[in-house]
């Protein structure tokens, strides 16, 4: 019981999240500042620390408005399920080494599907929001989320091929360098179609702020934007959290293994997700798509291709 | 608990977003502000697309009679507690355009303004300068002058 | 030339005069020849009308209407004046807009402010002035702005009401069936600025556009006249802040015409400087703006940071970083310390040790190519007929800088070059304001040396020859000046009355009116995403739109 509320309420569950979203936003605007040849922020705390709790706490005793024509039920339940559902990964994720909330042997298939139907509800809160930029942002999270999370299922199939499991604990055990090198494609391809899934550049088409105001988020305010945004960051820790288990060794470090290297790695996926941001335009609804599925989708499967080809070379005695 | 309520107020008082709207030219002084030389999100501002999320309105400049409609919908858009900052020398008295046909000569009369940022248009040190002016006001427990009048509440918009 | 003045001597005309060096200046007699003129002068090479400015005088019970032609390629103006009558019912005239599409929104402009009906105007709506203005004219001289102002709460609540009224009945005429809506980009909008696009709509497919202007309508033009000759230079010079020295040199060109005073060859060489100053100041936000608009904030932030240096110069020549107020009747308003030309060394090294990476990380970006080549296409023949100037005409291939074609200050003394971009589409546009960039920062090294080198050689003495005095009463009389500004050509047209003080009327022709002309034809049948890329490609400043 004390555990399964530990594990809720404060690792890997709300408290984790919090702390994460609250050092994550901060480090985002730091990074993007130096990139951008400014300071970011800078004079609350050391750097600019404690600004984005300053920012977060802000929204939690602002007023939130639910707009007239509403219907008020789905408005307001729609944050929290965003919120609930895409911090649920992280209960399969193998944080440290016997660390797992829920040890299943269809961590792998539970981790794809939490990760996939968030777009889905985020839809649901544009279409509940009664304004046409809100409806418009909702329209494209989910032509967006189909096209890049056929990729996405298919670059995480890989390791469960390569392993034969569907056990995370099982896949970061197996892992080693030789798997590493073999699922480099599949990590890159994973990569993309992350861009895609969390809405960053250049696929932020659901939130582009210069065509339609700010997509699905427009009409939120208050309680229920900081839900959002919480889900928002619980969303980039399942997905760099599964990126990193999947493919990167988890907490496997070099000399000793800690959560350290987790943590760490996860960052570097943050900062590559970063500079892109601040190097990349953003590109259209049809151009998104016709990349996805003439270059994604078939890079996906003959990767696939490759990792069976690999196997049988490899791991066949194994 | 009082301190956890001291701690909302002041976290209340550190970072100001500002709804993204530009009624005039001082909107360009805004981006410089915004720029690598001045840089305000160094003191916690932060430019919102959409006024929902703001707690700043800038009246940038001039208001024109066209745009009012449109600004007082973006006040009454956003959340409480908000305030309004009237940047430049056209949103006290119309400045330059004093004698225009179409520029509002006391917009703030409008919608009240709890800080004036003098200048034609006023540098960036100080829209910044302002801005803690804001902050100094939350701090203190001030309801925003917008609140407490103005002829925005009789108007239907 | 000579062909252009034997076309207008066919009619009966008042007079016909040759005026500067590439200008016709005709009165026509009758206002029935005005079409059948035109038509001649389509024919003849005259594609572009640039603007239609009507003056009211108010004691011969005259509406003058003035339309000024160009050709871009052979560069033959022709400034052709008609006489109507007062009187609003009776002051109508044939629209030339079905013959020279560029003329449709000025139309309307000269329509809403002075009450001349264009009869055939495919759409004479008003533009530019708010609702309580309806039915009223108020760029007429015995408009009585005291009485009108008197129930000023009124007034806006008319416009409250009238902005109300439009937003429900926004979609009633639409097909509820269907998918089609109307969107408003713009005025809260975070690319749009103080302009609104009615975007109608099919999902993601736009179907029209109807720009909503005059939301930054400060009524400039009508505000000169209230002003003193010197003191008018307040408000042309808030025509944009971007560039604001530019429009200025334009205004001043045309005071010392009427004057008749010639300035000194040091105030027309800190004329081309400082006028270049603001003209790379202006490229840098359009340049940063650009990218913006397709959601990459990198480049405007450190286009910002090079762009600081030089308000820097600026700033340590007039003592502001934007509103300058430095160019004045007669020269340039201050004299220069020759030490304030260490800030503007300071800019240019600044400039030169950052274009390397801009150019590389931003310029030749793979996405923004992929976004922009084949989006926007602007062809030679629009630029002709839509009357597009400045970087948009050069985008296109068109051959038009009025710094060569029309010289001014000192532009003549430099050596200078038509730089064109083939193509016209988004993309060409953005390589097009990178390389004017190039273009303006050699200039200004040019102007910088020259000015060094006579300052050393005794030939201009900086801290006193920035002025020429011009009387404060100007005699009766009329000019147009032209300048090439940061977004294209302004033209302004100065109307004087015997013994004034102040400008009797100024007329000031700015190019984002053209440009904004464009956006539905280039936006049809597009989608969403391209009215930000597109719209930022034009290069459109709002304040020179409404002015």
């Amino acid at each position: 019981m004390i555990d399964s509320l530990f594990a809720a309420f404060i690792f890997p569950g709300l408290l984790y999240v919090l702390l994460w979203t609250i050092g994550l936003f901060w480090f985002f605007r730091k990074f993007i500042a130096s990139l951008h040849k400014r300071v970011g922020p800078s004079f609350n705390g050391k750097g600019g620390s404690y600004q984005t709790l300053f920012d977060l706490s802000k929204l939690l005793t602002k007023e939130s408005i639910t707009p007239d024509g509403v219907n008020p039920y789905l408005f307001s339940i729609m944050p929290l399920l965003a919120l609930i559902i895409a911090m649920l990964p992280s209960a399969f994720i193998p944080w440290m080494d016997g660390l797992v909330v829920v040890d299943s042997s269809y961590g792998l298939l539970a981790l794809v599907i939490l990760i996939g139907i968030e777009p889905f509800l985020l839809f649901l809160t544009g279409f509940g929001s009664n304004n046409k930029y809100s409806f418009l942002g909702g329209v494209r999270i989910l032509t967006q989320s189909i096209s890049m999370e056929t990729t996405f299922f298919l670059a995480s199939l890989s390791p469960a091929l390569l392993f034969g499991t569907m056990n995370l604990t099982e896949i970061v055990t197996s892992s080693s360098w030789l798997s590493f090198l073999i699922l480099l494609p599949a990590f890159a391809i994973y990569f993309v179609a992350l861009l895609g899934l969390l809405e960053q550049p250049p696929f932020n088409i659901p939130d582009a702020e210069q065509e339609i105001v700010y997509g699905f988020y427009t009409e939120y305010s208050g309680t229920n934007y900081f839900l959002l945004k919480l889900a928002e960051f619980a969303e980039f820790m399942a997905v760099f959290a599964g990126a990193t288990t999947l493919f990167l060794g988890a907490y496997k470090g070099i000399y000793f293994d800690s959560y350290f290297f987790f943590f760490m790695k996860m960052l570097g996926i943050a900062v590559a997700m970063m500079t892109i941001r601040a190097a990349t335009p953003r590109i259209t609804l049809a151009q998104m798509l016709s990349f996805s599925w003439k270059y994604m989708v078939p890079l996906a499967l003959l990767n696939l291709a490759w990792v069976l080809f690999a196997k049988s070379l490899w791991f066949m005695g194994a | 608990m009082l301190k956890i309520l001291d701690f909302f107020d002041y976290a209340k008082s550190e970072s100001l977003w500002m709804a993204h709207f530009c009624t005039g030219c001082c909107s360009l002084e805004m981006a410089a502000a915004m720029g690598p030389r001045y840089d305000w999100e160094r003191y916690g501002y932060l430019p919102t697309p959409t006024p929902r999320q703001a707690d700043v309105l800038m009246i940038t400049g001039l208001v024109s009679k066209k745009i009012l409609p449109a600004l007082l919908r973006t006040y009454a858009q956003m959340p409480d507690p908000k305030y309004v900052v009237a940047m430049g020398a056209c949103s006290f008295d119309g400045g330059p355009y004093n004698e225009s046909l179409s520029v509002i000569k006391n917009p703030t009369e409008i919608l009240p303004a709890d800080v004036f940022i003098a200048g034609c248009p006023p540098k960036p040190e100080a829209i910044i300068e302002g801005l803690e002016q804001v902050k100094l006001k939350i701090k203190n427990g001030e309801p925003s002058a917008a609140s407490q009048g103005g002829l925005w509440k009789e108007m239907e918009f | 030339m000579k062909n252009l003045r034997k076309i207008v001597e066919e009619f009966s005309c008042e007079y016909v005069e040759n005026y500067k060096k590439i200008w016709i200046k005709a009165k026509l007699n009758s206002k029935n020849d005005l079409l059948t003129l035109a038509n001649a002068l389509k024919k003849e090479g005259l594609r572009s009308l640039s603007t239609v400015s009507p003056t009211d005088f108010l004691e011969d019970h005259i509406m003058e209407v003035n339309y000024f032609f160009e050709d871009l390629e052979t560069k033959r103006n022709l400034w052709l004046k008609i006489d109507l009558p007062r009187k609003v019912e009776e002051c109508k005239v044939e629209s030339l807009t079905p013959l020279f599409p560029s003329a449709a929104w000025h139309e309307r402009e000269a329509f809403s402010m002075f009450g001349v009906e264009f009869l055939h105007h495919p759409d004479l709506r008003d533009i530019l002035k708010s609702e309580d203005f309806r039915g009223v004219y108020p760029f007429r001289k015995d408009f009585d702005w005291g009485a009108h102002e008197k129930n000023q709460m009124q007034n806006i609540q008319q416009i409250v009401d009238a902005f109300k009224k439009e937003q429900e009945e926004n979609e009633i005429e639409l097909d509820p069936d269907s998918s089609e809506t109307m969107l408003n980009w713009g005025p809260t909008h975070p690319a749009s600025g103080p302009i609104r696009l009615r975007v109608h709509c099919d999902g993601e497919e736009v179907i029209s556009i109807d720009p909503d202007i005059g939301y930054v309508w400060r009524a400039l033009e009508h505000l000169v006249t209230k002003k003193d000759f010197v003191g008018a230079i307040v408000a042309v010079e808030r025509l944009c802040f971007m560039d604001n020295i530019n429009s200025m040199v334009g205004y001043c060109m045309a005071v010392e015409e009427i004057a008749d005073v010639k300035i000194t060859p040091f105030a027309s060489w800190m004329r081309v400087l400082l006028g270049e100053v603001a003209r790379v100041s202006s490229h840098f936000m359009g340049l940063g703006g650009f990218f913006n608009n397709i959601g990459l904030h990198t480049l405007g932030m450190w286009n910002m940071d090079t762009r600081e240096f030089f308000l820097d110069f600026l700033e340590s020549y007039s003592g502001a970083r934007i509103a300058t107020a430095s160019i004045e009747p007669g020269g340039v308003r201050y004299g220069l310390d020759m030490s304030m030309f260490d800030e503007l060394q300071k800019a240019l090294d600044k400039f030169d040790t950052t274009v390397g990476e801009v150019e590389a990380i931003f310029v030749k970006n793979p996405t923004m190519k992929l976004r922009s080549d084949n989006v926007g296409i602007l062809s030679k023949e629009d630029v002709h007929e839509f009357g597009l100037s400045g970087i948009v005409a050069r985008a296109s291939g068109v051959k038009t800088d009025i710094r060569i074609d029309e010289p001014y200050a000192a532009y003549d003394e430099l050596d200078l070059k038509y730089i064109t971009q083939e193509g016209g589409s988004a993309n060409d546009r953005f390589m097009m304001l990178f390389r004017d960039i190039k273009q303006s920062i050699e200039i200004i090294k040019q102007a910088k040396f020259h000015i060094e080198k006579a300052v050393a050689e005794g030939e201009m003495n900086p801290t006193k020859d920035h002025m020429v005095k011009v009387p404060k009463k100007l005699p009766k009389g009329e000019a147009i000046s032209r300048v090439e500004w940061a977004r294209g050509e302004v033209l302004m047209h100065l109307v004087t009355e015997e013994k004034a003080k102040s400008p009797y009327r100024l007329k000031m022709r700015a190019p984002s009116f053209n440009h904004t002309m464009m956006l539905n034809h280039l936006l049809k049948g597009r989608t969403l995403s391209d009215i930000p890329l597109i719209f930022g490609s034009l290069y459109i400043c709002q304040g020179d739109l409404d002015r």
